[in-house]
């Protein structure tokens, strides 16, 4: 598992949108895991499932959060979200990040899984729980977002 | 049947096969703008790998790892005696002492961990500077890594200070400290609570890094290894 968690780590940083909230959710997700490690089949790939218990952890609880951020801060405090904090002066938000943050949940995780994780669509599907067709057409959305976001920014802020 | 932006995605990323990939691979061919779209997918993906690519180098988050390390209790202690000392700007406790504290920490937080009941009612903290009989006890006769009864003190080291005193540190559940022994017997020197019942093993272990600490403070010397132990205790800690 401690092999895994740079990739986790990844994973939830992307999916939160920022290295705080990444972390958490990383942490919440090692909790879950290790409280329910007898549930890990034997034979069957310890970081799919990681990634599911993450995933499902982000769109049960994370939501919450990201709304409530939403809600409170206005379009210009939206450009530094996640970038709060001293700590994080060294992890400047990209207009990938926006991107990414632009995206929908379920377009993101798609995006995230298959282009940053390079998972197989089928291991993605199966991670998020959809069929394979599901998960290639919000991924093709997803993507064609990003497209159109990243081509409109200039290229020294990206 | 024509290639839909599904298929020219997945063809992108390598996912198609046989039929499929030869259907897209034909209509890339004789179209430019699909060409395009396939360079644009595969500039995203590399980018988008590229942009969180850093995050694989840089340092764990010591919460996310010290989860993990918690798997095996004795190998976290020890990495969280050094982190402590760490913390502090000393030099790791665990790195000087290793050879002595290592086997004999192993031992005894094993036995920590299994005969801590949790729930277990606060044991009598001693205040001002007397020794108990059960401590006075694992003081005379007690070798560090020695099995403990739940609730009874046990020691965590032995040393040797500036006055050429033994000195040894001890816990139990919730306190701990450091007796010398002098002429008249048995001297507390320090003592301090070591966090509460509650409290995850991480805390724990950072106080009784605390502890060590301030023996290593005391210390002239490494730790006493097992037969040094064992010599002074068979001379009285004389």
């Amino acid at each position: 598992m401690l092999e895994l968690l740079p990739r986790l780590r990844r994973f939830a940083i992307g999916l939160a949108g920022s290295p705080t909230d990444g972390d958490d959710l990383c942490q919440m997700t090692i909790e879950r895991a290790l409280t329910r490690r007898d549930q890990w089949q034997e034979g069957t790939r310890l970081d799919s499932w990681m990634y599911r218990i993450m995933r499902n952890i982000f769109i049960d609880e994370g939501r919450a959060t990201t709304r409530r951020r939403e809600t409170f801060v206005d379009a210009d405090a939206g450009l530094a979200v996640g970038s709060d904090g001293a700590q994080e002066a060294q992890v400047e938000l990209t207009m990938v990040e926006r991107a990414m943050q632009s995206l929908p949940e379920d377009q993101r995780e798609a995006v995230l899984l298959v282009m940053v994780e390079g998972y197989a669509y089928k291991e993605a599907a199966e991670i998020v729980g959809c069929p394979v067709g599901t998960l290639n057409s919000r991924l093709v959305r997803g993507r064609d977002a990003l497209l159109d976001i990243l081509e409109q920014a200039p290229e020294d802020i990206r | 049947m024509s290639v839909t932006e599904e298929m020219i995605a997945a063809y992108a990323d390598g996912e198609l096969t046989g039929d499929a990939r030869a259907q897209v691979e034909a209509a890339v061919a004789a179209d430019p703008a699909l060409a395009r779209k396939v360079e644009a997918h595969r500039a995203l993906k590399a980018q988008l790998g590229a942009h969180f690519a850093p995050v694989l180098d840089e340092p764990m988050p010591d919460r996310l790892s010290s989860m993990l390390r918690a798997e095996s209790p004795a190998e976290a202690e020890v990495v969280s005696f050094a982190k402590e000392r760490e913390k502090r700007g000393l030099v790791p406790a665990v790195r000087r002492w290793g050879i002595y504290i290592g086997p004999a920490m192993a031992a005894a937080v094993i036995a920590a961990v299994v005969v801590m009941p949790s729930g277990a009612g606060p044991d009598p903290i001693p205040t001002n500077g007397t020794v108990g009989p059960q401590l006075a006890a694992a003081l005379d006769t007690q070798l560090v890594g020695d099995a403990v009864d739940a609730g009874d003190h046990r020691i965590l080291l032995s040393f040797t200070n500036a006055d050429s005193r033994y000195c040894r540190v001890y816990r139990s559940n919730r306190a701990g400290g450091i007796a010398c022994r002098e002429e008249q017997g048995w001297q507390i020197e320090q003592e301090m609570l070591l966090g509460e019942g509650q409290s995850t093993e991480f805390r724990q272990a950072g106080s009784e890094g605390d502890l060590l600490a301030a023996a290593q403070d005391m210390a002239v010397g490494a730790a006493l290894d097992a037969e040094q132990e064992a010599e002074a205790r068979a001379n009285g800690w004389r």
